[in-house]
């Protein structure tokens, strides 16, 4: 596989041409720039397949590609100079996630064949040139090899949320949609730059990897326990590894920054799909994966990353079980799951939270594809009050959706159920010593049932049953271009947790534990970024219960009763030919839960109640005092002007005198200070 | 002792002798107040009209041209003292003893070419004959 | 090393060819004492000074007056009254330059004049005599290469013979110059009495050997000698408290005089005043001599030059009158030059003659935008530019070039010579100075935009006719834009140039 990395810049490359050509051509294009967009990205997956294989031929990449500016300041720690650089890692982290990305692309771009294109959709050239754009972005971001370059992409990334969000800027909630997910991760991103600032003055490197990485260097700090800008160097990465999470919160739409995501839900169902499964919000859990090295080194970044995640993860479940879109379901749904996998990493679960990452770009994929499926169905409907009897009339989409259901649930042996008990078995035992994490558990478990509650809730009302609506009835047809990939990303959803049966391997000890082995370097890794290493870096104890095999039980069993029970309650309610509204037996907590627990009105006061009046006293302070003192200024600077200008009396005996007068006074001045007069 | 104080005190002398000098005077002479004494030129012409007259131009071209021509000669005249000592000895060259002085001399009567042509030398006219000379052409 | 070996005295060749461009417009005047043709006379002007920029820019390149294994040294002429180094060089090609964008501009601006070839004869004649400022290396020659520069420049502000105007500032200027000459002659006189020498290195020699065996007994008088002399150079650059006649002759001369004033004559002042001091006076001897640094005095100038001018235009309504006010606070800006000298960095006198360059371009252009206005007919207040920027649109693109460079505004010219006088102030340890030259260049930006807004954002008044465009008046000014724009960020050798002339001046 010798010189196989030297295609790697063009994964990224193809979709950035594929944006480029969209957006020059598109108009000119048969399909509007599908085409291009899906042989890119058709490329990006072929090449990112290609690495994969090479990873696991032993083989790793790190090189720096470009050195754009360099500085010879000297940092906290003493090194002399900083370089920023673009560069490529890949490794079997990024190899992972170079596959998921470039294939949830590839499935959303053949998808939105049959999503936009047939349906008539007008602006498509902007549509596809936003897709290529968003995938590039995203895949450049995988294997940036320092921070800074991540943090660029980053932003790119955001910035194609944006723009694809609001794609249908015509109306007046998508619009507003793509704002406030822009400026809420953005909120988060101003904490990830000072992060990054604060880390290359620290370090005086952003390289992920290598000896020369900020990782490393933390770590000497650390061992030589000195201090960082008068902090205790454990603190200091501890404060700046929070300020980079500031950025992952927003992004990962975890509490207190997930507002944004479910109105995010304006755009498209494809960049839904696309946001959800494999790019922006994947971006903020990649990024913890990506410097967990760094992360490992602060025991209470961790605690914090858990307990944020266990906490968004039944947060987020229970604000699912009320809603009635069937994409706002799913909005939510994101949040909660990413919430579990900042669990999985916040309790040291590497292996786990990437398992989980994987699963869920698959079937999170899979829904909300189907989810488009049943929109195209529903003639736009997204009620699903107003749904219900699909399960004959479209069995591809009803099959699909019911894998990624399952998996979503977390019912074995689906896919999902593996990486969310794996998270949840390593928080245990993690719990079992440490309080903190017991609570994040805790709330992880019971997200659990909500998580069955409302997949099943939403499985039932949408297929099951009687048509509600005359669109139901006589759904329209959907083509092979939705329906392919559902198939695809459907086995992906049903399988893809063999990849990791860590349970079985713990009750049988077969090895069927192959992600661990390959994110623990077995086939091949950079050193130092290794399941492993990080292992060896981690301060948490862990205890069992009994046996270990017992504990398993314990933590699966428990998990699984849970989220049969939250189906099952479902399936009580639900599976009915008609279907009735249970929401006002909710009464006072329904009325919390449908408003979303008053997150955007509490933000919106943060933003009206405090915010706006500082910046209006600023601006009161800026307009009296600093303009008042400019003014001021300028009006003795123009009083002085005026009298200086009278000197010019136009009589030239006047100036002769003056003239005369100043050498005077000047030969005084002088004659004093010289003593020439004594 | 300063040098200064010298200085001054010869300042302060040279004001105080003239000043004195009047107050003596004013003190001592006979007070005989008469109109002729008032005239500008007492026991003289009786002037007639302003100061401020306009003087032709032309006084003042012949005045500068002869300043140059004056001014010529001063230079001209230790030239040519020193000139033959010159051309004998073999520390200058004849170009440089006898190219400075040409130079300046053509710069001269370029100067004088221009000022004729220019009408510095000629006679002014009055007005009559610059009339006449409207006339005739 | 050059090709042909030429003789000593063709080291002075840009002079000797504006002296000779003046002598052959002469030549032609006499010839044709009523002869209007523009064309020859104006291009017979800048055809002279052109070959005489190219000559000095020739000599520059070559390496005349450059020490070291590629440079010929500087090269003395009749016993050190002249000499002919890079600083020389320098400023020659500041005067010739000038002198060409004055010459082109004038041809439409002195169109239906009377006195044609006298104009451009007496333009090379100051130019001639700035030129040999450059040079002068004597208190003597100063003295009278300062004559040739001034005599000409009275009669050139009042050859608006029908203009009440140009005549009062040439008389008032004329009085102003006579009286400044004569304190100058008196400085010159004084200090030759104190030490004995005229010529500038035989002064210096003087006050080192006094200051070292401590028998110099004349100290005041070299003070006041050595003050006179400022006030001869504070005339010819326009500084303060001999700044008076600058408003009313700029604003009374045919606008091209006032851009050769303001410019070159100003450059020329500063040649002397930097090789005087420099040369003459070494500041520590002298120092010890005089008892006070004479870099105060040139501190105390500096900052009241750049205030006074600065904020004496801020207010103005004429045009002319405020950039002849700006031109009195750039002299300020200038004068940072001498005034950082006691730190002994080469860098801050660098960044002086620097801005004394750029300062040809911009401010020579700044005028002769005032000159095309004035072709043009449409007045001299600041409402009157109103609008002018629909008519003429590339005119007004050069003149916001020129405002802003001379505000200071990156990336033009006007930024990095301010830029490095800034600097080289800080390091001369002249925070004052630094402070002073911030807060003026903010004001400046004021009264700069002023002109800016009203020829660009104003209404034009109803009735205007249609503005024509003048080929020389328009050559000259996006010459001068484009040379504003280019200079400093574009040629590193300027840089370099003005950097070694004046290290090779305080070494």
């Amino acid at each position: 596989m010798e010189g196989v990395f030297d295609f790697a810049p063009a994964i990224a490359v193809f979709p950035l041409v594929a944006f480029v050509i969209a957006l020059a051509f598109g108009k000119h294009l048969p399909k509007k720039g599908a085409i291009p967009g899906i042989l890119a990205t058709g490329g990006s997956l072929l090449l990112s397949a290609l690495m994969l294989v090479a990873v696991s031929s032993g083989e790793v990449y790190h090189e720096t590609l470009y050195e754009w500016a360099a500085g010879d300041a000297t940092s906290a720690t003493g090194v002399e100079g900083i370089a920023f650089t673009f560069g490529i890692l890949i490794d079997p982290l990024a190899a992972l996630m170079l596959v998921i990305v470039s294939l949830v692309a590839f499935l959303v771009h053949v998808f939105s064949l049959g999503y936009m294109n047939a349906e008539g959709e007008t602006g498509l050239p902007r549509y596809y040139a936003g897709l290529g754009l968003f995938t590039f972005s995203m895949l450049a971001f995988v294997y940036a090899d320092n921070l800074l370059m991540a943090f660029m992409f980053f932003e790119l990334v955001g910035l194609c949320s944006f723009l694809l969000i609001g794609f249908w800027f015509r109306t007046k909630s998508a619009p507003s949609a793509a704002k406030k997910a822009f400026l809420v991760t953005r909120f988060g991103d101003y904490f990830f730059l000072i992060g990054v600032v604060a880390i290359a003055a620290t370090f005086g490197t952003l390289q992920f990897a290598g000896d020369e990485s900020f990782v490393a260097a933390a770590q000497t700090a650390i061992d030589d326990g000195g201090t960082l800008f008068g902090f205790d160097a454990q603190t200091w990465v501890t404060i700046t590894g929070l300020l980079v999470l500031g950025g992952v919160l927003g992004k990962s739409a975890q509490f207190p920054l997930h507002t944004w995501l479910p109105d995010a839900m304006e755009g498209p169902t494809t960049v839904s799909a696309l946001i959800h499964a494999a790019t922006m919000v994947a971006a903020g859990v990649y990024l913890v994966a990506r410097m967990f090295g760094y992360y490992a080194l602060s025991p209470t970044t961790l605690a914090i990353i858990a307990f944020v995640g266990g906490f968004t993860a039944l947060f987020a479940a229970t604000m699912g079980v009320v809603k009635d879109d069937i994409k706002q379901v799913l909005a939510y749904s994101t949040i909660s799951q990413y919430g579990y996998m900042m669990l999985g990493l916040g309790v040291g679960g590497y292996v786990a939270g990437v398992f989980h990452l994987m699963n869920h770009a698959f079937f999170k994929a899979l829904l909300f594809l189907g989810a488009g499926s049943v929109i195209v169905l529903m003639h736009h409907e997204q009620d699903m009050w107003k749904m219900g009897g699909l399960k004959d009339k479209a069995p591809v989409t009803y099959y699909t959706f019911l894998a990624g259901a399952l998996a979503l649930a977390g019912i074995i042996p689906f896919s999902g159920f593996w990486s969310k008990d794996e998270i949840l078995y390593d928080a245990f035992i993690v719990g079992l010593e440490e309080p903190v994490i017991m609570a994040a558990y805790a709330m992880g478990l019971a997200a659990v049932f909500f998580t069955g509650f409302y997949t099943f809730r939403m499985v039932f009302l949408t297929f099951h049953g009687e048509p509600r609506s005359e669109a139901a009835e006589d759904p329209h047809p959907v083509g092979w271009s939705i329906k392919a990939p559902l198939i695809v990303l459907g086995v992906l959803a049903v399988v893809a947790g063999a990849a990791n049966l860590a349970p079985v391997y713990k009750l049988t000890g077969l090895e069927l534990t192959f992600l661990e082995s390959w994110l623990d370097g077995e086939y091949g890794a950079i050193e130092g970024l290794t399941y492993g290493a990080y292992g060896e870096l981690l301060a948490y104890e862990t205890g069992v219960v009994g046996t270990e095999q017992l504990t398993v039980m314990i933590a699966a069993g428990l998990s699984l009763l849970l989220a049969f029970s939250g189906a099952g309650v479902a399936w009580k309610l639900y599976n009915v030919p008609e279907p009735v509204v249970y929401r006002d037996r909710l009464g006072r907590v329904g009325d919390v839960i449908e408003a979303n627990y008053y997150q955007d009105e509490y933000q919106v006061w943060l933003a009206e109640g405090v915010t706006l009046p500082l910046a209006r006293a600023a601006d009161r302070f800026d307009q009296t005092a600093i303009d008042g003192a400019v003014d001021g200024v300028s009006t003795a600077s123009l009083f002085g002007s005026d009298r200086l200008k009278r000197i010019q009396t136009g009589i030239v005996t006047n100036y002769a005198a003056l003239l005369v007068t100043g050498f005077i006074v000047l030969l005084l001045v002088l004659g004093y200070a010289g003593g020439w007069f004594l | 002792m300063n040098d200064w104080i010298a200085i001054g005190a010869l300042a302060l002398v040279g004001l105080l002798i003239p000043l004195g000098m009047m107050a003596v005077s004013y003190l001592l002479r006979p007070s005989v107040p008469e109109t002729s004494k008032r005239a500008t030129y007492e026991s003289g012409e009786v002037p007639t009209g302003g100061t401020r007259i306009r003087f032709n131009i032309q006084y003042y071209m012949v005045a500068l041209l002869f300043l140059v021509f004056d001014i010529e000669t001063v230079l001209l005249f230790p030239w040519a003292v020193v000139y033959l000592d010159a051309v004998e000895s073999d520390a200058v060259s004849l170009f440089e003893i006898l190219a400075p002085m040409v130079a300046f001399v053509v710069i001269l009567l370029i100067g004088l070419a221009w000022a004729w042509r220019n009408g510095a030398v000629e006679w002014a006219q009055t007005t009559r004959q610059v009339d006449a000379e409207g006339n005739r052409s | 090393m050059a090709v042909v070996e030429l003789p000593e005295w063709a080291a002075l060749a840009p002079v000797l060819i504006l002296a000779g461009t003046a002598l052959a417009l002469f030549v032609f005047d006499s010839i044709n004492p009523r002869s209007t043709n523009r064309t020859v006379l104006a291009g017979t002007a800048a055809i002279g000074s052109l070959v005489a920029l190219g000559v000095a820019v020739w000599f520059t390149v070559a390496g005349v007056g450059a020490s070291g294994l590629e440079g010929f040294g500087a090269i003395e002429l009749f016993d050190g009254q002249l000499v002919v180094d890079q600083m020389a060089l320098y400023f020659m090609i500041i005067v010739a330059v000038v002198t060409a964008l004055v010459s082109v501009a004038s041809y439409d601006y002195m169109e239906g004049h009377t006195y044609q070839a006298e104009y451009y004869s007496l333009v090379m004649l100051a130019a001639t005599g700035m030129a040999t400022m450059a040079a002068a290396n004597s208190l003597v020659t100063i003295l009278i290469a300062l004559e040739l520069a001034s005599l000409p420049s009275y009669a050139l502000v009042a050859i608006l013979k029908d203009n009440r105007g140009s005549i009062e500032a040439g008389l008032k200027y004329f009085l102003i110059g006579a009286l400044s000459s004569a304190i100058f002659v008196y400085g010159i006189s004084l200090v030759y009495g104190a030490t004995g020498y005229l010529q500038l290195d035989a002064i210096a020699t003087q006050l080192e050997t006094g200051a070292a065996d401590g028998e110099f007994a004349y100290g005041g008088l070299l003070g006041l000698g050595i003050l006179m002399l400022i006030g001869g150079f504070a005339f010819k650059t326009a500084s303060v408290p001999f700044h008076f006649w600058a408003p009313e002759a700029y604003e009374g001369a045919p606008a091209p005089i006032a851009a050769f004033l303001s410019s070159a004559s100003k450059a020329a002042g500063f040649v002397i005043a930097f090789r005087v001091f420099t040369t003459a006076f070494p500041l520590d001897a002298t120092s010890a001599l005089i008892g006070v640094d004479w870099t105060l005095a040139f501190v105390i100038l500096a900052i009241v030059t750049m205030t006074v001018g600065n904020f004496a235009a801020a207010t103005q309504q004429n045009v002319k009158r405020m950039l002849a006010y700006s031109s009195i606070g750039h002299a300020g800006y200038a004068l940072i030059g001498l005034a950082g000298l006691g730190a002994g960095s080469e860098l801050v006198m660098g960044a002086a003659m620097m801005h004394l360059l750029v300062y040809g371009f911009m401010n020579t252009g700044a005028f002769l935008f005032v000159a095309l206005a004035e072709h043009w007919g449409v007045g001299r207040t600041f409402e009157d530019y109103n609008g002018l920027g629909q008519r003429a649109p590339v005119a007004c693109f050069a003149l916001v070039i020129f405002m802003f460079s001379l505000a200071g505004i990156p990336p033009l010219g006007g930024f990095w010579s301010k830029y490095f006088l800034f600097t080289g102030a800080i390091e001369a340890g002249l925070l004052v100075v630094a402070a002073a030259l911030i807060v003026n260049s903010a004001l400046s930006l004021y009264y700069y935009s002023r002109l800016v807004k009203a020829v660009w954002f104003e209404e034009p008044p109803a009735a205007r006719d249609s503005l024509g465009q003048p080929t020389g008046l328009y050559a000259a000014i996006v010459f001068a834009a484009v040379m504003t724009v280019v200079l400093l960020p574009g040629f590193g050798p300027v840089v370099e140039t003005a950097l070694d002339a004046a290290a090779a001046m305080i070494a």
